[in-house]
């Protein structure tokens, strides 16, 4: 623990006694730490808080004055730290027994006496290019970014590594870019081009690198496990989702180069954006990752919030790297961001049609050919807006309609009989006892002529903490006049209008005999409103009865009806909505929207889950959830972005939010993206918790260099990620060596000062890929459906769920880790064991592991030992020597020339595994045809674990 | 191996230890340790972050030293097996009244179900005189061991939600369970064998999959092992095909060889661990196996457990855990899957299926205990039995119809756990529910209760012991709603 303390006093530079004080990197800290759990945005104890200077500089609840600037000896807070009387002492002595270290409250008393000046957390402010740094070494840097590592390592007086062998240089940036270890023939050229120019050999492997598309694959490895993307739907049944072609659009993405702003405005919004280009739809499905409970009886309405809320932290998490997740109960504990800022925020993704229903509805169409992608997209669009289009001019007409009568009933009769119906005096009929599922209402009235029936839909109750998180849908309705002597004439009911269109029902489903229909599903929010409109006026025979029946079929929360609770229905004469029907216009319509779907319908391929946007008309209300409990609602909250981050004026939807989050306003988004990259290749970022830039997160090693490299990025690279990559890997920094001292070790043992190269372990894509790759196994074919490598049986073991693990055969055998099928309860335990994500929520960083769990995958998966086999192969192909064969595995695995020592160490390994397998010959035709052959599989296996080769 | 080898293997195991010993605080380990300590906020326990798995000390002195939980999943009644209602039957076969269905949520039950009595006869047992029914002959010899609670409740009516909360404290995935904090805490006592194992029967994963043992936000060393009854008991322990463990030894000593001249040459602390966790492998192979292997234990052990070796079963697994507890694993968890018992055909009708399951796990569970207490260990190993909530005192009428088997639906509001050994009051029983077993209504017991009492029976205070992340100190007690330590259970 010792040493670390060490690191930390190199990393943040101490205060001596001539610099003045710093806000942020000296006081914050020590009240972050000490102080703001109590006294900040969840609790103000004592009427104490210290996130905002006038609370500051105000009087706690004693009446005296916390902090007077320029006088620590007037300041509550100094004597409260020093002060011997227990009972007065901070922090509180009964949980923390020890007073603040002399240290801290020194800082404090300077920062008192210097005037008690105040900054915003230094994330929350916009960066600023910074000057490049005077540095006293003018020959070592190769790039601008090269200028803030080395001031740094000169300050330190520490000197940078020499340049890393090309070997090396190249291996590591060929993972680190693509994921993949060169290729013999790419070492070969890279050498030769090397022993011309280093320099222009360097440009040319990194060109060659960021074009080769394997570069979208390990891309978009980072980038899926934010987007917490997963073959299936996460919980009980944890049944599949079709989904994988938002994984193909993150490949493809990367691979073109998009501009990260381009990048998340389709994932945040490409539903919104006017003329949505072919794939827009198909990235919005980044929030349709969230986890879909299909358990019997869950909320959906419950497990729709569930999925806004994730979407809302995930949002912050992925491009803000702020906790948002903490305002969800109440106002931010360390940051000034207050309650309500989570639920403005929320309004943006409230409004999504998406419902936890088992379809996942709603979907959009992935076309098999992808010339025909663009002509979905816009069918798509062009549907829902005329099938709109077709249900106002008949709700603008059924809304003038005056002359309604409420059907008041003789007889109301559920079917089974188990239901109970009462109609009360304001004509609404109330549903009690029991009514399961395919419950049929049968009505019975005095005949009337009528021309338009209206069907109102209630909630259970006028209040909405009594409603049960059900759906109340309507799915069929049957009139008739029935006449004395039982002669039924039917009522032929042509077409329902709707007060709105919203949900995965049609309302003209009610008159088509399936599930679907009017209503509110899968949760009754609001009262909805539709009309029924017969082929003809009608008019009974004396002595008729006016008999309808109401038809039940949906289901909502997995098995639960959806019985109307309360409905009323009225009659009107008005022939109105009967000659619109008739109209030219309805009919153009009628027919445009038939023509459409059946465009729409014949153009072959998927669907999958994507964000839609539901109609003004049928938007969701927001409100503030009191500490956070979705059943406990206060106000009524508008969309909006937090203040403190330099919010737009009046921003309407998902649409300008994602702007602002690329926008010049939004101090976050460009420096956690520099600093995710710099991290995926140096190992740890420049912030180290690419999760948090908040007070509670890490601070920054070099606060000019991130701001330097977010503005390059930014502005200078126009959010170009291949030019700024080009950049880091180029530079001198990255270029080291990565060999240690031990006297470097003991100075910086984690290598944030970066005096050498970065060496880290290789993910757990990258250890299977390596494997297949340097033993000639490795499928390149890319995109399509996730594909079943081998796994131990009895690993799937879900409840409820047919599923099975069917290993892939041919090459998808031998696809690259990122195609392997990822079941949520279940992950392909090979990439577990390596810290891979379970993709159940959105990750930020894996934290690299060291356990013998890994040696035992890397040893012993039979998976890995046909890795070992193919790679034994391959070694054979250098020659009939044993010598030349290991030279040959050792340099396909590490691209350096195996030295005598180890080349004996692995002849004696083979020689003695030969001996073996000559006396067990039954064991050694398990590996291989011969024992000399079995020998070397073993041999290829020990390479494969080498540390050299983990690592990168 | 000849003796250059030898001598070589030795070194390297010489070196390795001088590492641990030494320069190891600044390896990888530090590396999440480090992350932690940087920031502002938060504290965490101290680990040496080398040895993330090193036993450690807790608090104060605990009561329990290991955890054995045995998970009945699905949710078994405790109106067939514990909680003894008499009133109950009185009302078997009437409407439910209106005011236990207002504002309540079912999985299945619509409209107005009937109420259903107990369908097997109640007697108290041993001399604690604690209520049991007649499905549990065998656990009956030993209820004396046994402290109920029978006012636990849950929030969440699914099972997979239900599990998260119960064994995480949260009804999301992505908390860390209980047994990763035990592990984060405690270390393990065997460095050869994974510090916190799980095993299943049952045919099925719990509902909630393997979030249930993950490790949530705290270093992945610390997540549940899922160990098997078929192939390898801990996945890839054996070694592959045509490689013999002499052999294994032989590679393993060719990988030391060769990462010893790149630790050398390169310097990264991290090469040093990564030989450490080669040969902590290697003994994992002979020690795990070797713990697994049940089939050494002698024929009247066999018949007390009612095991069969080389089967799939909760009794195998009862022994399994008990030899696991011998060799110092911190926590074992048991699931056994089978116990949603809503009528919908034999297997989960109260008086077929469900009566299938009381006696599979019966025997086992009494041999255990017995078995822990003849070997000294029942006093510091904590036995817990529960299901993720309770069921429902009216008969399931699925899709509002009366069904002909017989079941009930899942009812959050009221459960039974019972625990044993480990510093819990033996024969005693602690909470009530209502006189029809439907609410928890004396002395309430919430996972997150649940959770500061096993933590303080382990020797720790549950508000301190804590892991920094997201901005907040986490805790298994969970930080944003109430948990107290119920002392009443504690001898």
């Amino acid at each position: 623990m010792r040493c670390q303390l060490t690191i930390l006093a190199t990393l943040v530079l101490p205060l001596s006694a001539e610099v003045s004080v710093d806000f942020n990197r000296d006081v914050r800290p020590i009240l972050t730490k000490n102080c703001t759990t109590c006294h900040g945005g969840v609790k103000m104890a004592g009427g104490v808080s210290y996130l905002y200077r006038e609370d500051t500089l105000g009087k706690g609840d004693s009446g005296k004055a916390i902090v007077v600037p320029g006088h620590p000896e007037q300041s509550e807070m100094i004597a409260r730290l020093l002060t011997e009387d227990l009972d007065e002492r901070m922090p509180p002595p009964d949980h923390h027994p020890h007073p603040l270290p002399q240290q801290d409250i020194d800082t404090l008393t300077r920062w008192i006496k210097e005037g008690a000046k105040w900054g915003d957390h230094w994330s929350f402010q916009k960066p600023v290019m910074p000057a490049l740094p005077a540095v006293k070494d003018q020959a070592w840097g190769k790039q601008e970014l090269d200028r803030f590592i080395l001031a740094r390592l000169e300050s330190e007086d520490l000197e940078p590594s020499p340049a890393a062998a090309p070997e090396e240089w190249l291996r590591r940036a060929s993972l680190d870019i693509t994921g993949l270890p060169p290729t013999p023939d790419e070492w070969a050229a890279f050498k030769q081009a090397w022993e011309g120019d280093p320099q222009a050999a360097l440009e040319g492997a990194t060109d060659r690198l960021l074009a080769s598309p394997a570069f979208g694959e390990k891309w978009a490895a980072m980038w899926l496990d934010l987007a917490r993307y997963s073959d299936t739907f996460g919980f009980e049944k944890d049944p599949h989702r079709d989904i994988w072609p938002f994984r193909d659009w993150v490949i493809r993405a990367f691979n073109a180069d998009m501009p990260f702003d381009q990048f998340t405005l389709k994932q945040l919004a490409g539903d919104l954006i006017g003329e949505p280009e072919p794939g827009d739809l198909i990235a919005t499905a980044f929030h349709r990752n969230t986890q879909n409970n299909s358990e019997g009886g869950t909320d959906d309405e419950e497990y729709r919030m569930n999925a806004v809320i994730d979407r809302v932290n995930t949002t912050w998490t992925a491009w803000n790297a702020t906790t948002f997740g903490c305002v969800q109960c109440h106002a931010h504990p360390y940051d000034p961001i207050p309650h309500d800022d989570y639920y403005r925020f929320m309004a943006f993704f409230n409004n999504s049609e998406d419902v936890d229903i088992n379809s996942d509805f709603p979907r959009t169409k992935v076309a098999d050919d992808p010339a025909l992608q663009a002509d979905a997209v816009r069918l798509e669009q062009l549907v829902r807006q005329r099938r709109a289009d077709m249900n106002t001019p008949m709700r603008e007409l059924a809304l003038k309609v005056a002359d309604w009568q409420t059907l008041r009933f003789d007889k109301a009769t559920a079917e089974p009989p188990t239901g109970i119906l009462t109609q009360g005096e304001d004509g609404i009929v109330v549903t009690s006892g029991t009514t399961p599922n395919n419950t049929a209402f049968l009505f019975e009235a005095a005949a009337r002529p009528l021309a338009l029936i209206r069907v109102e839909i209630f909630p259970e109750s006028d209040n909405p903490a009594e409603w049960r998180g059900r759906g109340a849908v309507v799915s069929g309705l049957e009139a008739a006049y029935v006449g004395a002597d039982g002669t039924r004439t039917p009522i032929r009911l042509r077409e329902v209008a709707a007060d709105f269109i919203a949900g995965p029902f049609d309302p003209n489903d009610a008159l088509a005999g399936n599930a679907g229909g009017v209503g509110d599903y899968p949760m009754t929010k609001s009262p909805r409103t539709a009309w029924f409109i017969p082929a003809q006026a009608v008019a009974p025979a004396g002595g008729d009865r006016l008999e309808i029946k109401v038809q039940h079929r949906a289901t909502c929360n997995e098995s639960q009806n959806c019985v109307v609770q309360r409905l009323r229905i009225a009659t009107s004469e008005d022939p109105a909505l009967i000659a619109y029907l008739d109209t030219p216009e309805h009919h153009a319509l009628w027919n445009e929207v038939a023509e459409l779907r059946k465009q729409y319908q014949a153009i072959p391929g998927m669907t999958i889950p994507v964000m839609q946007e539901r109609s003004d008309a049928a938007r969701r209300e927001t409100r503030v959830f009191i500490r956070g409990n979705r059943m406990t609602l206060d106000k009524v909250v508008e969309p909006g972005i937090p203040e403190l981050l330099g919010a737009p004026e009046k921003p309407r939807n998902r649409l300008d939010m994602a702007r602002w989050i690329v926008g010049k306003e939004n101090p976050l988004a460009a420096r956690v993206l520099a600093n995710r990259l710099w991290a995926e290749l140096f190992g740890i970022g420049i912030v180290e918790t690419l999760e948090d830039f908040g007070s509670s997160g890490a601070l920054p090693s070099h606060p000019e260099l991130l701001d330097f490299l977010a503005l390059r990025l930014r502005d200078h690279h126009a959010w170009h990620l291949k030019p700024f990559l080009r950049e880091l890997v180029l530079s001198a920094t990255y270029r080291q060596s990565d060999k240690a001292t031990p006297e470097i070790i003991g100075r910086d043992p984690r290598n944030r000062l970066l005096a050498r190269g970065p060496r880290n372990r290789l993910t757990a894509e990258m250890v299977r890929d390596q494997a297949l790759m340097v033993s000639g196994l490795l499928s390149r074919k890319m995109f399509g459906k996730p594909v079943f490598p081998p796994q131990p049986d009895g690993i799937w073991n879900s409840v409820y769920s047919g599923a099975k693990w069917d290993t892939s055969q041919g090459e998808d055998r031998y696809r690259r880790a990122l195609y392997t099928y990822n079941k949520r309860t279940s992950g392909y335990p090979a990439f577990l064991t390596f810290d891979g994500s379970a993709r159940d929520v959105c990750l930020a960083r894996r934290i690299p592991t060291n356990t013998p769990l890994q040696a035992l995958v890397t040893l012993n998966d039979p998976a890995h030992m046909e890795f070992a086999q193919a790679f034994a192969k391959r070694m054979a192909e250098a020659g009939p020597e044993l010598g030349e064969r290991l030279a040959r595995g050792y340099q396909l695995l590490t691209l350096k020339q195996a030295t005598p020592a180890t080349l004996d160490t692995l002849r004696a390994l083979h020689a003695d595994a030969k001996a073996e397998y000559e006396s067990t010959p039954a064991e050694s035709a398990k590996l291989a045809p011969t024992p000399d052959e079995a020998a070397l599989v073993l041999v290829a296996n020990t390479l494969l674990n080498s540390d050299l080769a983990l690592n990168r | 191996m000849n003796l250059f080898q030898q001598l070589h293997h030795d070194r390297a195991r010489h070196l390795t230890r001088r590492h641990f010993l030494g320069q190891s605080a600044l390896s990888l380990g530090a590396l999440w340790m480090g992350s932690q300590m940087d920031l502002a906020c938060g504290a965490g326990l101290k680990k040496n972050p080398a040895a993330p798995l090193a036993p450690d000390l807790p608090h104060f002195a605990p009561k329990a030293k290991r955890v054995i939980y045995l998970h009945m999943a699905g949710a078994p009644s405790q109106l067939e097996l514990f909680d003894y209602k008499p009133d109950l039957v009185k009302y078997d076969g009437q409407d439910c009244p209106a005011e236990f269905l207002e504002g309540k949520q079912f999985a299945f039950i619509q409209g107005v179900p009937k109420m259903l009595g107990s369908q097997y006869p109640f007697h108290r047992a041993g001399k604690s005189g604690q209520w049991i029914s007649d499905r549990l002959p065998y656990f009956e010899e030993v209820i004396d061991d046994v402290c109920f609670i029978k006012s636990m409740w849950s929030d969440q009516f699914n099972h997979g939600p239900a599990q998260l909360l119960l064994h995480t404290g949260s009804q999301t995935p992505g908390s860390p369970s209980a047994g990763a904090w035990a592990t984060y805490g405690l270390g393990s006592e065997n460095q050869n064998l994974p510090g916190f194992i799980v095993l299943t029967s049952g045919g099925n994963n719990p509902d909630a999959g393997k979030s249930v043992w993950g490790s949530g936000y705290l270093p992945s060393v610390y997540q549940g092992v899922q160990c098997r009854s078929q192939g390898d008991p801990v996945l890839f322990l054996g070694n592959p095909d045509g490689v013999s463990q002499k052999l294994r030894r032989r590679t393993l000593d060719a990988l030391n060889d060769l990462n010893q001249r790149v630790a050398t040459e390169i310097g990264d602390p991290e090469t040093m661990t990564r030989i450490a966790q080669y040969e902590m492998a290697y003994r994992m192979q002979i020690h795990a196996s070797d713990a697994f292997d049940i089939s050494q234990e002698p024929q009247a052990i066999h018949e007390a457990y009612a095991t069969r070796p080389g089967k799939e079963s909760f009794a195998n697994n009862c022994l399994l855990a008990r030899r696991l507890a011998e060799r110092g694993v911190r926590f074992i968890q048991l699931f056994d899957w089978g116990w949603d018992s809503h009528g919908t055909n034999d297997q989960t009708d109260l008086r077929k299926g469900f009566a299938d399951k009381c006696r599979q796990i019966d025997q086992p569970i009494a041999a255990l205990l017995k078995d822990l207490k003849q070997r000294g260990l029942l006093d510091e190993t904590l036995v817990v039995w529960s299901g993720e909530f309770g069921r429902t005192p009216m008969r399931e009428n699925r899709g509002g119809m009366t069904m002909s088997n017989v079941g009930r639906d899942h009812s959050p509001s009221a459960y039974t756990l019972w625990m044993a050994g480990g510093g819990v009051k033996p024969g005693f029983s602690y909470g009530e529910t209502d006189p029809i077993g439907y609410e928890a209504a004396v002395d309430k017991v919430s996972a997150h209760d649940f959770h500061a009492t096993l933590l303080t029976l382990l020797g720790f205070d549950h508000k301190r012991m804590t892991y920094p992340f997201q901005g907040l100190d986490q805790r298994l007690s969970n930080v944003t709603k109430p948990s107290r330590v119920v002392t009443d259970v504690i001898a």
